[in-house]
């Protein structure tokens, strides 16, 4: 009896605690007020006292991004009576989670990420289109163009960024603007390393090479207003030209083979004289003192880096799409919430209005936007997926001057025009092969 | 009553109390396939705890869960994923491809990026009411309606009476004008409600602003698609036809396939597209050969190292024994992402210290330093070496308990019988070392056989094979290869096809596990009785 007794009181025990589950549930539900707002009942002045919880808006953002935005948002949360959230995200995870969570229902009002994605965030129906009205008159069309797909515009393009070419300004006056004068300028300095640049070295990069083979005709898509994925120029005879050029320069010893990092410490102990890469690097080059240039010309032309924009998104997913605009339109797209980022996190600004600002405090930033005006936004379709292993792979056979024949393809790449029809081939078969 | 049977209860009570908490909200997401798996595991729970009648499942209860949750679900959901077309363009279901459709709408060119002031009004009775302020002529007023109210008893009059002469903006006083902050907070109603044009045109309020005045845009009164669910099509409003249901679905309106698509079951075919196409047979060849290898020679080397190790240190009159075998799992306890990162670092041919050391020796040789992780040989030499490093502390562990618990006994009676310390070793202390082990080393070959974070941290793939058709290197394997391919395989994500990879990963993985455990236990029986 005495067992039974207890077992009653501990079955007593459990059902309170399902009650107080309950209880906590309850108690969530009554503090939800009713949507509707501010009865203007008789008299039509004041809105009513009992205010709805606030509206509340989740944005993602790589950490340097979010570290500059969160301070800001305070001004509009009080002014608009909204909570807003800015999470700190791995800026390669963004896209990779907004594909997932979005369609989970989990995922942000607005995040920020590069061009490059558009295509493939908007033909898998994740991002809202947006209308920039009169804004876009004070956006640069770079920018404009980065986030333009099928007709339409898909984020506010804040920031964009493109590689130039940094100088040892111990040693040299400026950036000789061909590279016959690059290579006599080394001589002269008698550095170990001409110029670094990423791309060799084992490590391929499609992108800081791309004026290698793209400034004297050669593309990798065609760009009319559109990219056509159809219409791949890797293999004309302009980009086969310059890739000899390039494999010349190699043997020449004007660029050097090396990586990313290899390229970065040869610049900072002063074993090169150049430095090939974009502005996220000044921190690194300030161990020597540095200047920057415009990559030399090709052929005459000017060199065409690779532009890539940084924008806001609004996610398809977002249930207050139209509040989740008006942030960007009404606070993140002013002057001075772009100037209040800049401040915090320079990058070179994709507004005319504030590039003026910092065109004349900071000539550095003035150079790279002057590279960046030369430059094509990188392709933002989503066959661009195809394009950075074949490009990377086949760039880094010339910069490492890696011919020969492949015992297990069986392929052979005796020169650089060989890599490129390579690589052409290559993209051609992916988006043939989805 | 004993304490544990109030724990037990009490452990009862608040998992039950969570489950009441949970249904609720399952039911209330439509989350159906969660609120059957809760359903199970809370009879599950609730028949092995609330008795003791069922005192073995004790026990079982909470690994089946975990079991279920961390291993069955993700191998099932992977087995399911591999038979769609899960990718870039087919990532949603019907349904929310469709929402998203239906949500697209259009502008005129003409009318594009044109911008006007538009108030929020509301009257006693909270219906709001939009006053678009077009231009200094056209000032239309009219109540805000949603899709289903889009009739011409709606149509927006114009009414100059609401501006005086000199163009300030008057509010009647049975409206109430809404301030930008008051319009935020009904934000999520206001985004359904237009205010209609004419038949062709509404417009919408697109920018709430806090700082000055909130502006619209001018929209087509119908949407870009609409779509009838009856007959399963869709119809395209700006060109004015009827679109087909393709068959990898999506919508194809005037040739052209509509994105976004949905994710359709396609049977088979990812498994086909492995095996028929040229452009993966050919580097999956080389990459689950050297996958194989990897996981081999990763085994071996670690198991190697780690078994010399701990026989040297397994002498009972050696001086500072505890030390040598603290700092011998020393690399055990350094996080694998640090060390990865440092090799990384100090295999590199221009500035790494692994040159710099080598680099007497090259010259004794008067040979090139080697070009570490820049060709074949020499990356997977690379690879090799790290997993070693970070492998054989695991092995010097378990050979080393394992030598301790061989009764001396055995060894002793083979001294006396004449045997040299040689052949005690591989007659008696290393098959029954074997018996011991041996299901870890099938751990072991299993773990590095999907040793992903080794070869993504530290050479991502490569190098390149020089003339693949996709992206792959010579030290992928194939989890990493997998990897690449569900990122860049193609236009964007394929999910579909690398959930088939994995799939077939998971069956060799089976298969070799299932034959070893096979062989152990005949090993267990030969020498399980000495």
């Amino acid at each position: 009896m005495k067992t039974n007794k207890l077992r009653f009181i501990v079955f007593l025990l459990m059902f309170s605690m399902v009650a107080v589950a309950c209880g906590g549930d309850a108690a969530e539900e009554t503090s939800e007020a009713p949507e509707t707002t501010e009865a203007p009942q008789e008299t039509l002045a004041a809105p009513a006292t009992t205010a709805p919880p606030p509206e509340k808006l989740v944005i993602w953002a790589e950490e340097k991004i979010a570290v500059a935005l969160d301070p800001l948002v305070g001004a509009y949360e009080s002014a608009a009576g909204v909570d807003i959230e800015v999470v700190i995200y791995d800026f390669g995870a963004i896209k990779n989670d907004v594909l997932t969570a979005g369609p989970a229902g989990e995922g942000p009002d607005l995040f920020v990420g590069p061009h490059d994605m558009v295509g493939e965030v908007v033909a898998n129906g994740v991002v809202a289109p947006i209308d920039l009205g009169s804004i876009s008159d004070d956006i640069f069309d770079v920018g404009i163009a980065g986030f333009s797909y099928g007709g339409d515009v898909y984020g506010f393009p804040y920031a964009t960024e493109a590689i130039a070419m940094y100088y040892n300004a111990d040693l040299i006056g400026g950036v000789p603007s061909t590279w016959e004068d690059v290579k006599a300028a080394c001589d002269e300095a008698g550095t170990e390393l001409c110029v670094g640049a990423p791309g060799g070295g084992g490590g391929g990069d499609a992108y800081h090479n791309h004026p290698f083979f793209a400034s004297d005709g050669g593309y990798i898509f065609k760009f009319d207003g559109g990219f056509d994925p159809s219409d791949v120029g890797l293999d004309n005879a302009s980009a086969l030209a310059s890739a000899e050029y390039l494999d010349s320069l190699v043997k020449n010893g004007t660029v050097a083979s090396t990586d990313y990092g290899a390229s970065m410490t040869a610049f900072q102990e002063g074993r090169s004289l150049f430095w090939m890469t974009g502005p996220w690097a000044r921190n690194d080059a300030a161990a020597v003192n540095y200047g920057v240039g415009l990559i030399p010309t090709f052929n005459g032309n000017p060199a065409t880096p690779f532009v890539g924009v940084r924008g806001m998104f609004v996610s398809a997913f977002s249930e207050k799409k139209v509040l989740a605009q008006s942030f960007i339109l009404d606070f993140f797209a002013t002057v001075e919430v772009q100037a209040a980022m800049y401040a915090e996190d320079p990058r070179l600004p994709a507004t005319k209005s504030l590039f003026a600002v910092v065109e004349a405090e900071d000539p550095i930033a003035a150079a790279f936007a002057d590279s960046a005006s030369n430059g094509i936004p990188m392709p933002n379709i989503p066959e661009m997926g195809n394009v950075w292993g074949p490009v990377g792979d086949a760039m880094l056979i010339i910069r490492d001057q890696n011919y020969g024949t492949n015992e297990d393809t069986g392929v052979t790449v005796n020169s650089a025009s060989d890599a490129m029809k390579l690589a052409a081939q290559q993209v051609r078969d992916a988006i043939a092969g989805g | 009553m004993q304490y544990s049977t109030i724990f037990r209860y009490l452990f009862l009570g608040i998992f039950n109390g969570f489950v009441v908490y949970l249904v609720p909200l399952t039911i209330a997401f439509e989350s159906w396939f969660l609120l059957i798996i809760t359903t199970i595991i809370t009879l599950l729970v609730n028949f092995t705890y609330a008795t003791n009648r069922l005192k073995p499942l004790k026990w079982i209860t909470p690994g089946m869960i975990f079991l279920l949750s961390f291993v069955v679900f993700p191998a099932a959901y992977s087995f399911y994923v591999s038979f769609t077309n899960w990718s870039t363009g087919h990532i949603l279901t019907k349904q929310q491809a469709i929402e998203r459709l239906e949500d697209l709408t259009y502008t005129k060119d003409d009318q594009r990026g044109i911008e006007f002031d538009l108030y929020v009004l509301q009257d006693q009775n909270l219906e709001y009411y939009f006053l678009a302020d077009l231009d200094n002529e056209n000032l239309l007023f009219g109540k805000a309606v949603e899709e289903n109210e889009f009739n011409e008893i709606n149509f927006a009059n114009h009414e100059p009476s609401f501006k005086n002469p000199n163009g300030e903006i008057l509010i009647p006083d049975n409206l109430y004008l809404l301030s930008g902050k008051e319009q935020i907070a009904n934000s999520s109603q206001l985004q359904e409600l237009s205010l209609l044009v004419d038949k062709n045109t509404r417009i919408q309020l697109y920018n709430i602003s806090v700082f000055g005045a909130s502006s619209g845009r001018l929209l087509s009164a119908q949407q870009k698609y609409s779509y009838s669910a009856e007959t399963d099509t869709l119809y395209d409003n700006v060109n004015d036809l009827a679109c087909t249901l393709g068959n990898r679905g999506n919508f194809i309106c005037n040739g052209q396939t509509i994105d976004p698509g949905w994710r359709i079951n396609v049977g088979t075919e990812n498994y086909q597209r492995i095996v028929d196409d040229e452009r993966f047979r050919g580097p999956l060849r080389i990459v689950t050969l050297w996958t194989f290898q990897f996981a081999f020679f990763a085994v071996f080397l670690t198991f190697f190292v780690g078994l010399l190790l701990s026989v040297s240190l397994n002498k009972d009159n050696l001086k500072f024994q505890k030390i040598y075998r603290s700092i011998y799992i020393l690399p055990y306890a350094i996080p694998g992402f640090i060390s990865i990162l440092v090799f990384k670092g100090l295999f590199n041919p221009d500035f790494g210290l692994v040159n710099d050391w080598f680099s007497p020796l090259y010259e004794l040789l008067n040979i090139e330093p080697i070009n570490w992780f820049r060709t074949k040989e020499s990356s997977r030499a690379a690879v090799l070496l790290v997993n070693t490093w970070l492998g054989f502390p695991y092995m010097f562990l378990i050979t080393t308990g394992a030598l301790q618990s061989i009764p001396k006994e055995l060894l002793e009676a083979a001294k006396v019988d004449g045997a040299t310390s040689r052949q005690s070793f591989w007659k008696i202390t290393f098959p029954l070392l074997l018996v011991a082990i041996s299901p870890l080393l099938i751990g072991a070959f299993a773990y590095n056989f999907n040793n992903f974070t080794l070869i993504f941290l530290l050479t991502s793939g490569g190098p390149p094979i020089v003339g693949a058709d996709v992206a792959v290197g010579y030290t992928d394997i194939l989890i990493s290869f997998t990897y690449d391919l569900a990122i860049a395989g193609g236009r964007g994500y394929q999910f579909g096809l690398a959930a088939s990879v994995t799939t077939i990963i998971f069956l060799i993985v089976l298969l070799i596990s299932a034959i070893s455990f096979r062989y152990s236990k005949r090993l267990e029986r030969v020498y399980g009785n000495l």
